[in-house]
């Protein structure tokens, strides 16, 4: 395929230049980034890089040196080694020919035919040297130039070892374009290192600019670790930005009096195990106040699905699980239905599995809602990220005792166990006043625990 | 490890299931007193008698309607044929309601219905007693299609296509039935869609299904003298086909053979090579090759049968082709 050369526009508002000189004549090979002509525009003489390689063909009737022309007019082509600029097809073709009288269709055995096609000299119709295409793959990574190469595949095709083999033999210098060498030695860059970190690319102004922009980075590896990221890492990092970039979330603090939750905990320990059952954790007695709140603000249990929005009846309360892998989100199922005790069984199960890594894809999915505690790694309040496609998730901090005003009036304080909670919710599913009403009803239920009871 | 023929393993798959399943039953000529043509029951009349070992008349679609009809009331019968090419007399029923019968009720009827016979070239079987077929079932949607190629995989495989739910036809090559192999005393399954890696190698990539799969080892193991590095991969299952496995040795070798004793045309390894052509075009760096049998119905005479099964010494020229390509 002929590439057009033409005019370019420098800046913003270039509209027309003057070629001042070629600097390849025509018949050249050109390679990316070799300097074709010089243009003078308003502001300075530019000289204008190759793009593709190939042989640079200038019309024989151009007459565009030294002319003020317009951006984008025509003044010269690129093209395959073989291929006719279009000025000679113009020329040459006649009515009776087609451009592609070679290609025909070749009729298929209904049976398999042995294979001793004949040889091809390892040249296509189209004059190109044949080349598998993996080896024009190798050729890509390795910047290797596969028209000239000669291949050794049977019927003279390059195949990859032929690609490896001139990859080789040719420095990396030679992969440096002239003005990318220039500007890494106006601007002070190593270009030869530069080449070497970089196998298989021609080495071009840009790459030289940004190594420039950013020396220690691009340039150091002495310093740094480099690791393929990890399946997990990768899920996390999907999931993390899906979130974050779709949904509209808004994140609301509250302070809350969970002195009697902390009594009620301190009681349950104290009670110790029942049935070897574990004695409910923290997050499990929160799992079932959520879960219980969850029944009153069904808004806050719903997820978009397509053109609609589904509002869940069940509770599938999440829970964030922190593993030497990564964060895990295990699932319990039907929490409104279940009671405290099933909880903490259910939830002491599933973050064993998930620590050992015994975990099954099922009990990972389906949650509607997350709950996610900073609180032992002394956090107080944090903004976090919703885990799509649900609606909500609460983020809740460390129980802490102060010293708090409990009658302003009598001027009286006294010691309690305080506490954060930070709900971060999707605007787009529902508004911040129904979304506060949730939380405070949440809160009230931590600070009177005995009103879920009845609830 | 103790080892076991090919025949012995899948019968003892199917003595376990049996035992633990009172609905499994089987169903075909000569598979009760007698124990099989190819002793693939023997020993379970004794155990289970004859409304669990039901000997048939000579009439196929017959006694395939019937299982069919069995396996929709929820018991699960396994059809032994004896020879796979006695399956061709019941494809009106197999293509039109045993494959689609969970769709048609979608999926409130399953089809727990397990088909095997013996497939393959071998023997001077002549013709009628060769067949392998399993592409025309890979081109059906609802059918598992399994070709185990050893003792340890049929077990397994057997096992899985016991306990599933869809209608599976279990291929027995009979050039294998004898071969032995270690199989461990416990319990274990073999999912369906998972390839197995042979023998590892960098050079090129040879698939081999049935038989293929020890003749090709063969054939590497020459090669290997010489320094090539051949990688073999042995589909196990041709439907679910776990063509990611394949992708990643072309990846790596960059060149594709399949070897398959039966016809090339629409055959297994057409599908492969289109799969991999539009997958993982720029792995290769040769034109995918296959070697199949010859286009022709199989002769009786025993040399001219061992001439239309690629051997060893085709296998090994096919690799210096693909090679040299």
């Amino acid at each position: 395929m002929a590439v057009e050369i033409v005019m370019p526009r420098l800046g913003w508002t270039m509209e027309e230049g003057t070629l001042v000189e070629w600097i390849k004549q025509d018949g050249d090979t050109v390679e990316p980034g070799d300097i074709l002509f010089v243009v003078e525009s308003d502001k300075a003489l530019n000289e204008v890089e190759a793009f593709d390689a190939g042989i640079f063909r200038i019309p024989p009737d151009s007459d565009v040196v030294g002319k003020l022309l317009p951006v984008g007019a025509l003044l010269a082509y690129i093209v395959e080694p073989g291929e006719e600029p279009p000025f000679e097809k113009a020329a040459s073709a006649s009515p009776t020919t087609t451009p592609s009288a070679s290609a025909s269709v070749v009729p298929t055995p209904v049976i398999a035919a042995p294979s001793n096609a004949p040889a091809s000299n390892g040249e296509r119709s189209n004059g190109l040297p044949a080349i598998s295409p993996r080896a024009k793959r190798v050729a890509g990574e390795l910047g290797v130039d596969w028209m000239t190469l000669k291949g050794s595949g049977r019927t003279g095709r390059i195949v990859e070892r032929d690609v490896r083999a001139a990859a080789q033999t040719r420095p990396a210098a030679a992969r440096v374009s002239p003005v990318a060498r220039r500007a890494a030695d106006d601007l002070g860059v190593n270009v030869d290192a530069l080449a070497a970190q970089l196998p298989g690319q021609r080495i071009m102004r840009e790459a030289v600019e940004r190594a420039a922009a950013q020396p220690a980075p691009a340039l150091t590896t002495a310093d740094e670790t480099r690791t393929p990221i990890p399946r997990l890492r990768q899920v996390i990092a999907e999931r993390m930005a899906a979130s974050a970039h779709t949904t509209a979330a808004v994140t609301l603090t509250t302070e809350v009096d969970a002195t009697d939750l902390v009594r009620v905990r301190t009681s349950l320990k104290a009670a110790g195990e029942i049935d070897a059952r574990p004695v409910p954790t923290y997050n499990d007695l929160l799992a079932k106040l959520v879960a219980e709140t969850l029944a009153d603000h069904p808004q806050l249990n719903a997820r978009f699905d397509g053109d609609s929005i589904v509002t869940a009846r069940a509770v599938h309360m999440g829970l964030a699980v922190d593993t030497e892998r990564g964060l895990f989100v295990p699932v319990i199922r039907d929490v409104q239905a279940k009671t405290v005790r099933q909880i903490a069984v259910e939830s002491a199960a599933l973050i064993a599995q998930v620590r050992a890594g015994s975990v099954g894809p099922e009990a990972l999915s389906g949650g509607t809602f997350t709950i996610t505690n900073l609180g032992p790694y002394e956090i107080d309040a944090f903004t976090p990220i919703i885990n799509l496609p649900q609606c909500a998730i609460l983020g809740v901090g460390r129980i802490v005792a102060k010293q708090v005003v409990i009658d302003a009036e009598a001027e009286r304080v006294a010691i309690r166990h305080m506490m954060f909670l930070s709900l971060t919710f999707d605007h787009r599913l529902v508004d911040g006043a129904p979304a506060a009403r949730f939380l405070q009803q949440v809160k009230r239920f931590i600070e009177q625990p005995y009103l879920w009871l009845v609830n | 490890m103790r080892e076991l023929t090919f025949t012995a393993a899948a019968r003892e798959a199917l003595a376990e299931e049996m035992a633990r399943d009172p609905s499994i039953f089987v169903v075909g000529e000569g598979v009760g007193a007698r124990g099989g043509n190819f002793n693939t029951t023997t020993g379970l009349y004794e155990l289970y008698g004859p409304m669990r070992l039901r000997d048939t008349p000579i009439v196929e679609r017959g006694f395939i309607g019937m299982c069919t009809g069995a396996a929709m009331t929820g018991t699960r019968p396994v059809v032994d044929f004896m020879f796979v090419d006695f399956i061709l007399d019941a494809m009106g029923e197999l293509i039109n309601q045993v494959a689609k019968i969970q769709y048609m009720s979608s999926g409130r009827l399953k089809m727990p219905l397990v088909l095997r016979g013996s497939i393959g070239i071998s023997g001077a079987s002549a013709t009628h007693h060769s067949g392998s077929y399993f592409p025309m079932f890979v081109n059906i949607p609802g059918f598992r299609v399994v070709v185990p190629t050893n003792a340890y995989d049929a077990k397994g495989l057997f096992k899985t296509a016991l306990r599933g739910d869809d209608p599976v036809i279990f291929l027995e090559h009979k050039a294998l039935l004898n071969a032995k192999a270690q199989v461990p005393e416990e319990e274990y399954f073999i999912p369906f869609g998972q390839a197995a890696i042979v023998r590892e190698g960098t050079q090129a990539t040879a698939v081999a299904v049935g038989s293929m799969v020890r003749r090709t080892l063969e054939a590497c193991e020459a090669l290997a003298g010489e320094g090539i590095s051949i990688e073999v991969i042995d589909p196990r299952t041709l439907a679910p086909l776990d063509i990611a496995t394949i992708l990643q040795s072309v990846h790596k070798t960059g060149r594709l053979l399949i070897v398959d004793e039966t016809f090339a045309p629409c055959g297994i390894g057409a599908e492969i090579a289109a799969q991999v052509a539009a997958h993982g075009f720029d792995d290769l760096d040769a034109p995918i090759q296959r070697l199949n049998g010859v286009y022709t119905p199989t002769p009786y005479s025993p040399p001219l049968e061992a001439a239309v099964v690629p051997n060893t010494t085709q296998i090994v020229q096919a690799i210096r082709d693909l090679l040299a390509e």
